[in-house]
């Protein structure tokens, strides 16, 4: 279809910005190209259908395929993930909501002009593959380890990172906690002789 | 003596390269590139694994192939051991409990550099 133009007969077409509205009946019509959401919700327009969105998080721009995108992958397009992060829809009049990660945010939601992330302070780590809340920043091992009610006369705790695997970690230094950390536990079996 | 190859498998990722080595009637595990914990120096050198008993009482031992240091002082009790035509050096650090895997046993001797005793 030939945009920003009036066809013979056909609907009446408008151009505005970099999306191109169908303009239709009702609040159902499609456009044909992917539209900006932040432009809607400057001009407190209603959000038609489109075959995508264009999305600011953090301040970049993404094209999102469907109107009701999940937390988590909105989270992931900036190479984030909910063991750490939050997902927050930043709305035009200042109000903010925090969208979990199953989530499902309705893109076309009047007044939303975007999301931003921000970093949690009690973030998800996983041990031994089932996930736990700790608090943000230096941790000792012992807290850690006692997540799964072992402590570290009894447990050497592991850190699997960088796609290495799982090393030792000293029990008498801070983990620093940022979120999403991959820990094991594994018996203490040796000592000095 | 044989080894499982899924513990070997698990084994090649603590290291660049697994192989087998024959002394006599035993066979060590020679892991080259093995990766250190934190605060070791060098952070990675080759190493043989021992994951049986021998004649010195340990129940399995790890040889490196260099001296390593690391942020506890360590007994290092075999300098320059002759073994699979190669030279070795270990400190004294005994894994005393049964472990159901390789990379257990590997493991339980690296948690040697990262512990006072």
């Amino acid at each position: 279809m030939q945009l920003g133009a009036r066809g013979a007969g056909g609907p009446a077409i408008k151009t505005k910005g970099t999306e191109n509205h169908v303009a239709g009946e009702g609040q159902n019509s499609m456009t044909s190209t992917e539209i900006d959401i932040f432009e809607f919700s400057q001009r407190g327009e209603e959000v038609p259908h489109a075959p995508a969105y264009r999305v600011r998080i953090d301040g970049e721009v993404f094209r999102i395929d469907t109107p009701t995108p999940k937390g988590e992958l909105l989270l992931g397009k900036v190479g984030k993930r909910p063991c750490a992060f939050e997902l927050i829809e930043e709305f035009v009049h200042g109000k903010n909501d925090v969208v979990e990660q199953e989530e499902e945010v309705d893109l076309r939601k009047r007044g939303l002009k975007g999301f931003i992330t921000a970093h949690k302070e009690i973030v998800t780590i996983f041990i031994n593959g089932d996930p736990y809340k700790i608090e943000r920043g230096n941790r000792t091992v012992a807290e850690i380890l006692g997540k799964v009610n072992e402590t570290p006369e009894g447990y050497v705790l592991l850190e699997e990172k960088g796609g290495q695997p799982p090393m030792p970690l000293p029990p008498d230094r801070p983990v620093k906690i940022h979120g999403c950390e991959v820990f094991h536990t594994q018996p203490q079996s040796g000592g000095s002789s | 003596m044989e080894y499982v190859k899924q513990q070997i498998e698990e084994l090649k990722g603590y290291c660049s390269k697994v192989s087998a080595l024959t002394e006599g009637n035993d066979t060590y595990l020679h892991l080259e590139k093995l990766r250190l914990p934190d605060g070791c120096e060098p952070r990675e050198c080759d190493a043989l694994l021992r994951p049986f008993g021998g004649s010195d009482g340990y129940p399995s031992r790890l040889y490196f192939s260099v001296q390593i240091r690391s942020s506890y002082t360590r007994n290092w009790n075999i300098s320059n051991a002759r073994i699979c035509e190669k030279n070795w050096f270990a400190f004294s650090w005994m894994v005393n409990r049964p472990l159901p895997t390789l990379a257990q046993i590997l493991v339980a001797h690296l948690t040697g550099f990262t512990k006072e005793k």
